[in-house]
């Protein structure tokens, strides 16, 4: 059996009796065998001994039990290390930060506690995942839609306090930001509710986010401040007709004029869906239409086009925009949705339309109207998401496929924020494909597009295969620190990331000498002076193992 | 959509529905659909934790990367497989393979993996 390290066999062994006292024996793993199925299957470190891994697990099932494990780890000096269902793959899995840890698996805690159809929000439990709560509402024939993320197996509240995005109105495609009231074991045990639950008795918990006073939910994020055990979410009434169009245009100088235009647009609500945004003529695809390429191969490609791609400098030559204009083939394409009556998104998409009018050459099109709820039938030819409903077709990345035929062990997803400009698009495609190339990184080989997910700025969302081979494995962390890093110079910072390279971005935001890293620390010694709640998550280490780590 | 599947492998039309909807659809039918199925738990246990990605057509990841790898020589749809051995199922689930993760005791707990192995090695010959 593993131990955390400076904690003694017999220490481990009282504690794991308490352990098995609180949650029951059966829901206390020890056994080499039930551990591993805590490894991240997708970790970096496959077949290499710095492997992160657990020493133990427990299951709880109640808030009260967590409670009790949460005190009995200060009393032995355990770490802990909290999952809600173990899902987030390509940024950790269901491994701990700090090798040793116990993992306190919470999917036991599955109950969906209210879903309130009149005021369109729900209050769930850590183990809930996006397709528990979907067939929650379906079941009871709610009418409200979820915003679920890609896969739609993991957690609400795990894909929330991750910072997770999804694919409906923005507002709601944030998942933090939809959230609304939680309920924490702080890491001394004791129990605290924010925003209106810290009044008794509370009668808007779900309904007003921050109460009175400081608003404390952020520091609950992507940090190891305390175990959350309930959690508020804001729900999508559910539209009653859905448009889909495109708008394309054909000139690679039109980029930052058609970004402008789609950030007025959305920030203005004129466009209410996710935002889609493709260049066809660099063979690049909407994210909602990924899975199907995966599935069904790409669009056939000359032999012409694919040798002017080959030639292309960030995507452009006069050349392949020439072809682009010949064929027929957009050089940038918009994917715009649109939910809400009928009435209304056709007004939407007319007005669209109008402010895109001003584009020499700009085709528009209608793919799609629909009446919701969607028919069955006819779900899968939609990218599910964007629909509010839940879907694994994402494994279809790395997946084994006709067009995949040697599916890599995992990923690591590279994913940097960058401006809402078209300027910024080319410029981090520079700067991250002279990198890459030079660190030998499979990144940014070819042209590539952002992702909407957020309201006011671009995400890249890149995969970094992992590799049988343990020296492959090297070269790609290391070169994914480096790109870290060369993204940090320009002012550029992931917006999450696996525990391996979790030190490598924070160190990014440095502002006045990582005031905001000595911030954390000074709360995770007053909050947890023991350090016992996840050590080293995005690193934030306890004051008796930050030396060490340093 | 018909065409598409057509050209990747033969799998019929029924194939093309939400995935989500058919996993609401059985989970709710199973059980009071065929009272007498001596595979029922199992087969809850498939629905719930494999069907997403195991079902028939190529929008399921699992059936894709199947039918890929065997190429014809057994099917890509795991429900249609006659040689799947009940610790091989109890192997995959515990490890993973490939892109598909391991299932942990809390997701399918070692009764439930019983159930699920029965259930798709029920076309075996005695083992």
């Amino acid at each position: 059996m593993k131990l955390p390290a400076g904690v003694s066999s017999a220490d481990f062994a009282s504690a794991i009796a308490e352990f098995e006292r609180a949650v029951g024996k059966a829901w206390v793993f020890t056994s080499d065998e039930d551990v591993d199925l805590y490894r991240d299957a997708f970790s970096p470190f496959l077949h290499e001994p710095e492997e992160l891994v657990a020493s133990a697990a427990l299951a709880p099932a109640t808030t009260e039990e967590v409670q009790q494990i949460v005190r009995i780890a200060n009393r032995f000096s355990i770490p802990l290390y909290p999952i809600s269902t173990g899902k987030n793959l390509g940024y950790g899995g269901s491994a701990p930060a700090y090798s040793g840890s116990v993992v306190v698996d919470l999917k036991r805690m599955n109950r969906v506690i209210e879903v309130n159809e009149a005021n369109a929000f729900a209050l769930v439990e850590p183990g809930v995942s996006y397709f528990d709560l979907y067939r929650h509402i379906q079941e009871r024939k709610l009418k409200v839609w979820i915003d679920c993320p890609d896969p739609g197996w993991g957690s609400v509240i795990g894909n929330a306090l991750d910072r997770g995005g999804g694919y409906t109105t923005a507002s709601y495609r944030n998942h933090f930001d939809s959230h609304c009231g939680m309920e924490i074991v702080l890491p001394n045990g004791e129990l605290l509710r924010t925003g209106m639950g810290a009044i008794p008795n509370a009668k808007t918990w779900q309904q007003y986010k921050s109460g009175c006073g400081p608003w404390i939910d952020g520091i609950f994020s992507q940090s190891n401040f305390g175990i959350v055990t309930k959690m508020g979410f804001w729900l999508m009434p559910e539209p009653e007709a859905y448009l889909r169009g495109t708008v394309s245009l054909t000139r690679y100088g039109d980029l930052s004029a058609m970004v402008e235009t789609l950030n007025y647009l959305e920030n203005a609500r004129i466009t209410t869906g996710f935002p889609d945004i493709a260049s066809p003529l660099n063979g690049y695809p909407p994210i909602g239409q990924v899975q199907l390429w995966n599935e069904t191969g790409p669009p056939p490609m000359t032999e012409e086009h694919r040798k002017l791609l080959s030639s292309a400098k960030l995507g452009y030559s006069p050349e392949l925009e020439a072809y682009g204009l010949k064929s027929g083939i957009p050089y940038w394409q918009l994917w715009l949705s649109f939910h809400g009556p009928a009435e209304v998104i056709e007004a939407q998409w007319q007005a669209t339309q109008r402010h895109f009018a001003k584009f020499e050459h700009v085709k528009f099109s209608v793919v799609d109207r629909v009446k919701l709820p969607i028919d069955p039938s006819r779900a899968a030819s939609y990218h599910e998401p964007e629909l509010g409903v839940p879907s694994l077709r994402a494994f279809s990345i790395g997946a084994r496929s006709p067009w995949n035929p040697t599916p890599s062990k995992g990923h690591m997803w590279f994913s940097p924020i960058v401006p809402r400009t078209g300027e910024a698009i080319i410029e981090a495609n520079r700067v991250f494909s002279e990198a890459a190339r030079e660190l030998d990184m499979p990144l940014f080989r070819s042209f590539c597009m952002p992702a909407c997910f957020w309201e006011r700025s671009f995400i890249f969302i890149l995969a970094t295969p992992v590799a049988e081979d343990p020296a492959v494995n090297k070269r790609y962390r290391e070169g994914f620190k480096k790109l870290i890093a060369i993204g940090g110079q320009q002012g550029w910072g992931e917006y999450r990331t696996a525990p391996v390279f979790q030190k490598s971005v924070m160190d990014v935001y440095s502002f006045n000498d990582h005031v905001l890293q000595r911030f954390h620390e000074t709360l995770k010694d007053a909050i947890d002076p023991n350090g016992i709640l996840s050590p080293g998550r995005y690193a934030i280490w306890p004051r008796h193992l930050r030396e060490k780590q340093s | 959509m018909s065409r598409r599947l057509r050209r990747s492998g033969g799998v019929n039309g029924a194939a093309i529905v939400g995935l989500a909807f058919l996993v609401l659809a059985l989970a709710a039918r199973a059980p009071a659909a065929e009272p007498s199925d001596s595979h029922a738990a199992g087969r809850a246990v498939y629905t719930k934790w494999c069907a997403p990605c195991h079902d028939p057509g190529v929008i399921h990841p699992g059936t894709n990367a199947l039918t890929v790898k065997y190429r014809g020589v057994k099917p890509g749809v795991l429900l249609e497989w006659k040689d799947l051995r009940p610790e091989t199922v109890r192997y995959l689930v515990r490890h993973g393979i490939s892109v598909m993760p391991q299932f942990r005791k809390t997701e399918i707990s070692d009764a439930d993996l019983d159930a699920l192995a029965k259930f798709l090695s029920r076309n075996t010959p005695a083992h």
